[in-house]
């Protein structure tokens, strides 16, 4: 998507918000917000380009999210290694992982490579709630707190590690962008709409899809990481949570799979509803987050299924056509 | 041993009645339906409330629930199924997937995450039959469920609106040529699906908790045995039921309590890695 | 004149059906060779195993002096093979250019390079007005000259066209062939399944007959028409036989 005029404007003033809001809004819980939208919306948009390119739809990316976690943690915990290695060594691990994973799950297609990769998530949770001796088990394990400590990526308040989510967001939309431009773009989409003609026309459709994959995973893996620093505590349960690898297909199917901002717009309306919600309901009544959601989906899919993106895209389409009087 | 495969055939039943109403809408209307555990779990409600309220049998209220799934069949068919037909995949998984999550949340709002059990007369009985036993209750789902196959059996194959559905699964395009009414078709395909998954769920009652999240439990065994079964093989799907519920029972009685899922999820992915060949989903040719 | 494609022994079943049996042919460089035959005669199962979407149980097919059996289809295309589908399969939601450049970048690697190729494949075809439309939003014939667009990005020394000309009324017919005619003076080779008689003659000297997966007669335009076999699996014995007597 080339914005000029009115959008580049809009983007300019996106940044600049963006990038000066914890200095203005003291508002710690406003500004947690802030930090979840930008970490959904660098999962979304990781996931988006396997997803939404490339149309594999994958519902198991919390598989690499609690691999990055628990990469991370187990060598900071066990090993002293700073958590910046450590996220960048659980992409790694995140990255490998989507080989075998990859290799199981792209023999399938549609809903049963969905299911496949639901299914790898689950017996990956599974493994991290039995085995006790090396990962901590069922109970999972706090990160011990510092305090300022910038070098094990811990920090007082909340601004740090806002620049450091808005930065993982960038790197992705960088990323993304980058991809749109080049010949692994174009693949993407030819793959997502007729795996058959891309392969007749020369494209090596499961390297695209291996090499597309390690790239989502590497991303999804960092984001793990994040989130532990975070919240300073880690378990099976929060890490491999299948509520992750729903909420980055969601965000991004709502926000316009298979564009560059899809997955940020899906987030800021998916996340603000969800937290107007839990300043209206509290979290006494469980399930009304994720019943909200899932009636905001099936909307999108019966109506707009190229999500918010996609029906600026006709807007915009059609103001052009009546402009050039066709 | 024995008794673990026992065990585990008469679990198999009601997981046959899940995955057929899967393979029976996969089959017809080339559709994944990810909400169909929680149908079942509706289903659990239904004979919960009849059970408080009225003080009626679950498996009694099979009438009650049997029929309208049914109907919920048909409705859902309508509203939103035939919406996404002849659309790519997005919108086909996530409608389901959708429909899924809102149910399940809808009754976590309704009816709180808190088991609700049914104790009928024969909810702890037992029959002691050649050193082996078996819970009466169980024994009554499993006799239940396999009068539903084997009647579904009879209904696709001996009349006319259940060969059209034969026909349909088999090859939509001539069906069509033929002058069968998809829309009617895919509709009474539902309607079976979700009642055998309502079915499923009154007969659960006696012995087994209702709960918001217990669909997901289902919907998994229903997946792999529909994957084992051959996507679209009713026949299939039951063998392949019946044969999970075994192979579940085994594995809890000889690695451990919790095991259960794990030799599930590992079937599934074994499956999916060893025979693609077999499914739909998969190809290299 | 060195040999394009040689298809020796060509065999597939599927389950029950021998959809190719024992075929044979060999297509000189340059040549327009012309794939007939009824409706299932195995022609697009031809295709499909030369371009490696099917594996043959037996047999060999080579291109350019190289064996393509057990290639996947990418590979194929790489070594200089391109295919265009009986039905079209457009990257529905890309635009025309958008399409053929996803073709070129198969030989050129950046984005500026692939679209000037791109262009002059759609210029080739004529959709040089419709660069900027969505693929989905094409006619059916434009979706063709798509088709072939994409497939001549690849920059293929052989072109496997399958029933390109189907559903076109006459003057779309002309134009059709008058682009393999251009297409074969590039130097292209190039194999065509058709069902269309006046279009075969016109573009092809060489010919293969296949009927229930099997090669039946080959030769000169002349030679089939009138030979005896080809007139039976067509029209049925009765009429086979009035032209043998004739002869």
């Amino acid at each position: 998507m080339r914005l000029r005029g009115r959008g580049g404007i809009a983007l300019g003033v996106g940044i600049a918000v963006m990038a000066v809001l914890p200095l203005v809004v003291k508002n710690a819980f406003a500004v947690d917000i802030c930090i979840r939208i930008l970490l959904f919306a660098f999962i979304g948009t990781a996931w988006n380009l396997l997803g939404g390119y490339a149309k594999q739809l994958s519902l198991g990316h919390a598989a690499f999210f609690g691999l990055g976690a628990y990469t991370s943690t187990l060598l900071q915990i066990d090993f002293g290694i700073s958590p910046w290695i450590g996220m960048a060594a659980g992409g790694v691990v995140g990255m490998l992982a989507s080989l075998p994973i990859g290799w199981l799950c792209f023999r399938l297609r549609g809903p049963y490579f969905a299911i496949a990769t639901i299914a790898t998530a689950q017996v990956l949770m599974l493994i991290f709630l039995k085995f006790r001796d090396f990962a901590w088990g069922a109970e999972g394990t706090t990160i011990p707190n510092l305090g300022n400590a910038p070098l094990m990526m811990q920090f007082d308040g909340k601004a740090p590690y806002y620049y450091i989510v808005l930065c993982l967001l960038a790197l992705a939309l960088a990323i993304t962008a980058w991809v749109e431009r080049s010949r692994i773009g174009y693949y993407l989409v030819a793959i997502g709409e007729d795996e058959d003609a891309a392969e007749a026309i020369g494209i090596d459709v499961p390297r695209v899809k291996r090499n597309i994959y390690m790239i989502s995973s590497f991303l999804t893996a960092l984001a793990g990481t994040f989130y532990t620093q975070y919240i300073y505590f880690i378990d099976p349960q929060t890490a491999f949570n299948f509520s992750v690898s729903i909420e980055a297909a969601l965000v991004s199917i709502v926000g316009g799979i298979g564009t560059l901002w899809g997955p940020l717009i899906g987030t800021i309306l998916l996340e603000t509803t969800s937290a107007l919600l839990q300043s209206w309901l509290g979290n006494s009544i469980g399930g009304v987050q994720l019943t909200v959601y899932s009636l905001i989906l099936m909307a999108v899919i019966l109506w707009k299924p190229t999500g918010i993106m996609g029906y600026v895209s006709e807007l915009t389409r059609r103001r052009r056509g009546k402009a050039a009087g066709s | 041993m024995a008794q673990a495969v026992v065990n585990g055939l008469l679990i198999g039943g009601v997981y046959a009645l899940v995955s057929i109403g899967v393979t029976l809408i996969f089959g017809v209307v080339k559709i994944v339906n990810f909400a169909q555990g929680e149908f079942v779990m509706i289903g659990m409600y239904i004979s919960f409330f009849l059970f408080t309220q009225f003080g009626m049998d679950p498996v009694v209220s099979l009438l009650v629930s049997m029929p309208v799934l049914f109907v919920i069949g048909v409705l859902v068919q309508h509203f939103l199924i035939r919406r996404v037909l002849g659309l790519n995949d997005l919108p086909q998984i996530f409608l389901t997937f959708a429909l899924s999550l809102l149910i399940l949340n809808l009754a976590l709002m309704l009816f709180t995450a808190n088991y609700r059990t049914v104790h009928t007369s024969y909810s702890d009985e037992v029959l002691h039959l050649g050193g082996l036993i078996v819970p009466v209750a169980k024994l009554i789902a499993f006799v239940v469920a396999m009068l539903l196959s084997g009647g579904l059996w009879v209904f696709l194959h001996t009349t006319d609106l259940g060969k059209a559905m034969r026909a349909a699964s088999q090859n939509r395009d001539v069906a069509q040529l033929m002058g069968i009414n998809p829309n009617r078709v895919f509709a009474v395909a539902l309607g079976i699906a979700l009642a055998l998954a309502g079915a499923a769920g009154s007969l659960l009652m006696p012995f087994y908790p209702a709960y918001p999240l217990v669909g997901q439990v289902f919907v998994l065994m229903a997946f792999v045995a529909v994957v084992l079964g051959t996507l679209g093989n009713v026949i299939g799907a039951l063998i392949a039921s019946l044969l999970m519920g075994i192979a579940e029972s085994l594995g809890i009685q000889f690695i451990g309590a919790d095991s259960g899922l794990i030799v599930v999820f590992l079937l599934l992915l074994t499956t999916l890695a060893v025979r693609p060949s077999g499914l739909a989903g998969g190809r290299r040719r | 004149m060195a040999d394009a494609l040689v298809v020796r022994n060509l065999n597939k079943r599927f389950g029950g059906l021998r959809a190719v049996q024992d075929v044979e042919f060999t297509v000189r460089e340059n040549e327009t060779l012309a794939l007939i035959g009824p409706n299932g005669a195995g022609k697009t199962t031809a295709f499909n195993l030369i371009m490696g979407f099917h594996r043959p149980d037996s047999g060999s097919v080579s291109a350019f002096g190289r064996e393509m059996v057990g290639l996947r289809p990418h590979d194929v295309c790489a070594h200089g093979l391109a295919r265009t589908f009986q039905v079209a399969k457009p990257f529905g939601g890309m635009t025309v250019l958008d399409n053929v450049m996803t073709g070129a970048f198969l030989r050129e690697r950046g984005p500026k390079a692939a679209r000037e190729k791109a262009r002059e494949a759609i210029d080739f075809v004529g959709l040089s007005s419709r660069e900027s439309t969505a693929a989905r939003d094409l006619t059916t014939i434009d979706q063709r000259r798509l088709e072939m667009a994409r497939a001549l990005a690849t920059q293929p020394r052989l072109l496997l066209l399958d029933e390109v000309m189907a559903g076109l009324n006459p003057a779309e017919v002309d134009q059709a062939v008058a682009l393999v005619g251009k297409l074969s003076s590039r130097g292209l080779t190039i194999v065509i399944v058709e069902h269309l008689m006046r279009a075969i003659m016109a573009v092809a000297k060489h010919i293969v007959v296949l009927d229930h997966g099997q090669k039946i007669a080959e030769g000169s335009p002349k030679e089939i028409v009138e030979n005896p076999e080809v007139i039976r699996a067509y029209l049925g014995s009765g009429y086979a036989q009035s032209a043998g007597a004739a002869t």
